[in-house]
């Protein structure tokens, strides 16, 4: 199986293939000799590659997850070759305008725009309000509020569409 | 001596004053919020007294329930750690008069020092430097803009009840006062109740640099010297040092005495930290808090003083017992904050449950934490999950003792500011000592980093690989709904079975399991 890892936003193509219950794994072309063990099913792995020992932690899901290694954190994407296509094709749909979304869950306290309403670059739209603080969440680009999705008063997950925007041609 | 007290604090600070009481053969009493029912600090105390509620304010913030914990538990005096009621004077008072003993400063210290307004006017009138700026707070943006020709930007806007970071921005220019203001105001009323302003002049190349003090009853008051805390970000503090490569024996002699005379200006007990601002040899005072810190920890590493004996001592009403000449510092200490946020992403708040848990250990490597596996972090309470805190003969010896601590530390479920914190540390510029309160804001930390990638992506698709396997294979729930969800867009095209999704449908399907 082929996979495309972006790490901390560098993107390498890595092949797993298992034979014979061993894995057999190419970075970038380069194949590697690596034992992977669970240690706990918590998100520690044992990590054994070319007789260097790495102890890794891993949490996330199938897409995104990250991994630490001697208290660096690295933040990784993962997309197999369906998955890279599709989203290939959803980027170049959603170009020039776009959904704002929670950089963080909180509650939002002021809504700034409305439906209709024509913003510039860096424009405040709304303000979300996370353990006490507040932050301004800005439109990306000039455009036109295509659907407001929160109310004031709202509480708002870390990735939730906050705003629609539809760019200005 | 107390026999017993009841601390009004949750988290890592409440455990830490429970440790000395046990130390001290003092018996402490936990209050709880309903979601930290199974928290640490409730565990680990004598007794614990249910507050209800989840909110701040419906718990650790309010004054009758945690008054009322006190009276039945038969507690004889009251430690507030920091943060909630600490700096509340009208608390303070209520503590008092209900005949027991508030473990920090008398009320009127702390409002003389509480409110940041006051607290420059008193320093004013005792000769303590202070920052150029208004005494007054701004009525609105208009007010503000007239200031700021005065005082000369760039200008700092800060809230007259505030801490924390909460209801700060700073102003570079005329264009950004008004939405600096209105979200300054916003976070000042929704933290404090009190939505008012002042405004101040920021310094250049600025340096939080701190003096901590301590006062007993009898008028006898010394400091335990200074902690630096210039590495910030949002105006929240990250890595904390003592003592700080800028000041000197004599400096350290000035600022004291300056921290000893802004304290006794206004009738100060107990322990208290007075935040200076300096910059290039000069010092200003910034405000004074009438509390233990949570940077306390690197002070008692120096000094080889445990600051919360000390609170408990001389609110008991002991003497200090010791002079300044007799207080010396030793090597030097870093404490590193892990806080609950995102570094990836502007350091926002990261919620989860703590899934995996790696302390530390190791010589000279202090933890204070309140943290558990299955520890669920919300947005309820602030986002610190512990303090690391190590020891060494010299600075450089504790640079690398941190290094070291961190890279073996690992909080699993919430994202940390721990990755933050080394990069600092392994900055050639932080370990020359060459830094200032901008400091963080100058590493980029979504800049790839040159290191183990390979390693990481190889794991990463190794660990798909499985999961994907085990998706494919397994007969669990989630592997089914895991199922659903990959198909659930295709469905959406299909007229829906409606019998087969119906509820009733489903519950009668539910009964009839084991």
């Amino acid at each position: 199986m082929k996979y495309y890892i972006t790490v901390n936003g560098k993107e390498h193509q890595v092949d797993v293939v298992e034979r014979l219950g061993v894995l057999r794994v190419a970075v970038d072309g380069k194949a590697l000799e690596i034992d992977y063990q669970e240690a706990d099913n918590l998100g520690q792995v044992a990590l054994l590659c070319e007789g260097k020992s790495f102890g890794l932690s891993i949490e996330g899901d199938e897409h995104t997850l990250s991994a630490t290694i001697a208290g660096h954190l690295y933040a990784v994407e993962i997309e197999d070759e369906r998955e890279r296509a599709a989203h290939a094709a959803e980027r170049a749909q959603a170009k020039g305008g776009g959904v704002v979304k929670a950089t963080m869950p909180g509650i939002v306290v002021r809504l700034l725009v409305k439906e209709g309403d024509s913003v510039a670059k860096d424009q405040p739209l709304l303000i979300l309000e996370a353990m006490k603080m507040q932050n301004e969440m800005t439109a990306p680009a000039d455009g036109v509020v295509k659907q407001v999705h929160v109310r004031e008063r709202e509480a708002v997950s870390g990735g939730a569409k906050l705003v629609t925007l539809t760019a200005t041609s | 001596m107390f026999r017993r007290i009841l601390i009004a604090n949750r988290g890592e600070i409440a455990l830490r004053v429970i440790r000395t009481c046990r130390e001290m053969g003092i018996e402490s009493v936990a209050v709880f919020s309903d979601v930290d029912r199974k928290a640490l600090h409730t565990r680990m105390a004598h007794s614990a007294v249910a507050l209800g509620g989840a909110l701040p304010r419906e718990s650790y913030l309010d004054m009758d329930k945690v008054l009322a914990a006190a009276q039945s538990s038969g507690a004889e005096a009251i430690h507030p750690g920091y943060g909630f009621l600490s700096e509340n004077a009208e608390f303070a008072e209520r503590v008092t008069n209900a005949g027991l003993v508030w473990i920090g400063p008398p009320p009127a210290a702390i409002r003389g020092m509480g409110d940041k307004i006051t607290s420059r006017r008193n320093m004013k009138r005792a000769n303590v430097p202070v920052v150029p700026g208004l005494t007054d707070p701004v009525a609105d943006v208009d007010a503000a803009l007239a200031a700021a020709e005065t005082i000369g930007y760039p200008i700092m806007l800060k809230a007259a009840a505030g801490g924390g970071g909460k209801g700060m921005r700073i102003v570079r220019s005329k264009a950004d006062m008004a939405s600096a203001f209105r979200t300054a105001a916003g976070e000042a009323l929704a933290s404090f109740r009190d939505g008012s302003l002042y405004m101040e002049r920021y310094l250049d190349e600025p340096r939080h640099i701190e003096i901590q003090l301590m006062f007993d009853r009898h008028g006898n008051g010394v400091h335990f010297g200074e902690r630096e805390c210039s590495i910030q970000r949002r105006h929240q503090k990250l890595i904390e040092e003592a003592p700080s490569v800028v000041v000197t024996p004599e400096l350290r002699a000035k600022m004291g005495a300056i921290a000893i005379a802004a304290g006794k200006a206004v009738g100060y007990e107990n322990a208290g930290t007075v935040e200076f601002l300096y910059s290039k040899g000069e010092v200003f005072f910034l405000e004074m808090n009438t509390r233990l810190q949570v940077e306390h920890p690197v002070t008692e590493m120096v000094y080889g003083v445990d600051l919360v004996r000390e609170q408990l001592r001389v609110a008991a009403g002991e003497k200090l017992g010791y002079e300044q000449k007799d207080i010396q510092p030793r090597g030097w200490s870093i404490e590193v904050r892990i806080n609950a946020e995102d570094p990836f992403n502007n350091f926002v708040p990261s919620i989860g449950t703590i899934r995996n848990l790696r302390a530390p250990g190791g010589p000279w490597v202090r933890l204070d934490a309140a943290l558990y596996r299955g520890m669920e972090v919300s947005l309820n309470y602030d986002p610190m999950l512990a303090k690391l805190i190590v020891w060494a003969p010299d600075r450089a010896g504790a640079i690398a003792r941190m290094r070291r601590a961190l890279q073996e530390l690992n909080v699993g479920g919430v994202r940390t500011s721990a990755p933050a914190a080394l990069r600092v540390l392994e900055d050639e510029r932080f370990q020359q000592g060459n830094f200032d309160t901008h400091f963080l804001a100058t590493i980029d930390l979504s800049k790839p980093l040159e290191g183990e990638d390979v390693i990481v992506a190889a794991a990463a698709a190794i660990h798909r690989h499985f999961s994907s396997q085990r998706k494919a294979l397994g007969t669990d729930a989630s592997s089914r709904r895991a199922w659903a969800t990959r198909s659930r867009g295709r469905q959406s095209s299909y007229p829906p079975h409606r019998p087969f999704a119906d509820a009733a449908a489903a519950d009668a399907t539910t009964e009839v399991r084991p």
